[in-house]
């Protein structure tokens, strides 16, 4: 088992199909991943998962790529049922969280937008580039900079997961190029194309970070460090101005009594 | 069972489950005098921007690691919230603490029994009180010494 834990999971799961299934039984979604090269020890450590799970994961993984292999089945206790885990978050990264919030309110309008977009005569170009500011200016400057500038430094950087969020960040801001060229073209399909790319995108990648990258980012910070970090986070939004956010907020307000109302109709 | 759980007696030296390991010294981890809260003053010089641990009084004595975990690298400040007077000047020093020592975290460390949650309210209150923010984290210790819970609140 030693040197299939020192793996790349890609080629694990090429070789073995069946250990991407088990995975993501685990909610480990390791097959649809973009990068791929995580070792399957830091896969299954990053998922945090309770010792008896990770035993169970551990034994199917092994008897999937060696069914002819005695493995020892782990004996679990199904008396003892371990309570679902509740992740909590050291303030300066549970403050990223509430961020993620604002956000996925605008990802919830993406559709109900687009559809007003197709449907109109001419492109609400005002529109569209309302969305874009609120994208370029808080989802990415204010939100990911704290995160690319402060929160991905204290880990190593070139950790696999750490990649695949710089890269989910270029992407995102990809398709929002593609969104304003669309806008200044009148290009419908343009704009709905990438519009659902990126909410696709965002959606994904908000998940992962709430509920992996953040807790395991969080598990390895010191005392010290969490203090720092919430400085150094406070100093950014204060050097943004506190408007910004409120700005933003009443942006996304306005954005939902529009459109809102128009699937309530 | 009857009374304050505060001062119940409880009696577990039958307790048997000793792992750890008694060889080689602990030094102390302690780096400052005085450590009782009316005695400290916010303006010393190994508060500033550090790191500090708010232990109730018996934390100390009930946690066999607590100068390796939970001392190492942080300043200290004691207080029993049960029985020590005028704790109003307790929250105003925290106060200080967060203002003017800009202090970068602060720990307290309290024992399960409810009147201990005391200590952590005025720590709450402080910190409300304070116009700078900083995160304040809760450790609990149990009676045998183990550790209940740690979190940021
Ligand atoms: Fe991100
Ligand atoms: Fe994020």
């Amino acid at each position: 088992m030693e040197n299939v834990l020192n793996k790349e999971i890609k080629k694990i799961i090429d070789d073995c199909p069946e250990v991407g299934r088990i995975l993501d039984e685990y909610g480990i979604g390791c097959v649809p991943c973009s990068v791929g090269t995580c070792l399957l020890k830091d896969v299954v450590g990053i998922h945090n998962l309770d010792p008896e799970r990770e035993a169970t994961l551990m034994y199917r993984i092994e008897k999937a790529i060696y069914p002819d292999r005695q493995v020892a089945k782990p004996v679990i206790d199904t008396t003892k049922k371990s309570a679902p885990k509740k992740i909590t978050y050291s303030p300066p990264v549970k403050k990223l969280v509430d961020e993620h919030v604002l956000i996925k309110r605008l990802l919830a309008l993406v559709p109900t937008i687009v559809d007003y977009i197709e449907s109109s005569m001419k492109v609400d170009k005002d529109l569209v580039l309302r969305c874009v500011d609120f994208i370029r200016t808080y989802a990415d400057k204010y939100h990911h900079m704290k995160e690319e500038d402060i929160l991905f430094k204290y880990v190593d950087e070139k950790a696999e997961i750490i990649q695949v969020m710089y890269k989910d960040h270029d992407t995102g801001r990809g398709y929002i190029r593609e969104v304003v060229e669309g806008a200044e073209k009148g290009n419908k399909a343009q704009i709905k194309q990438n519009m659902l790319a990126y909410q696709e995108l965002l959606t994904q990648h908000i998940k992962k970070e709430d509920e992996i990258l953040y807790p395991w980012i969080d598990r390895q910070l010191s005392t010290t460090q969490v203090g720092e970090m919430f400085r150094r986070c406070n100093e950014a939004d204060a050097s943004v101005g506190e408007e910004l956010p409120k700005k933003y907020e009443k942006l996304i307000t306005d954005l939902e009594e529009k459109f809102l109302q128009e699937v309530v109709k | 069972m009857s009374g304050c759980p505060g001062s119940r007696t409880i009696d577990f030296s039958e307790k048997t489950d000793q792992e750890g390991s008694e060889t080689g010294k602990r030094p102390s981890q302690l780096r400052q005098w005085p450590i009782q809260m009316h005695l400290v003053s916010p303006q010393a010089p190994y508060f500033q921007g550090k790191d500090i641990l708010l232990a109730a009084d018996c934390t100390a004595f009930s946690l066999g690691d607590f100068h390796k975990d939970y001392l190492k690298g942080k300043s200290i400040a004691i207080a029993c919230p049960k029985l020590d007077s005028d704790q109003e000047v307790y929250t105003e020093k925290i106060k200080a603490l967060i203002d003017d020592a800009k202090i970068n975290t602060l720990t307290v460390m309290i024992m399960q029994v409810p009147c201990c949650f005391g200590l952590a309210q005025i720590a709450k209150e402080g910190a409300e009180k304070a116009s700078r923010k900083i995160p304040v984290k809760q450790v609990v210790v149990g009676l045998e010494g183990n550790i209940l819970s740690e979190e940021w609140i």
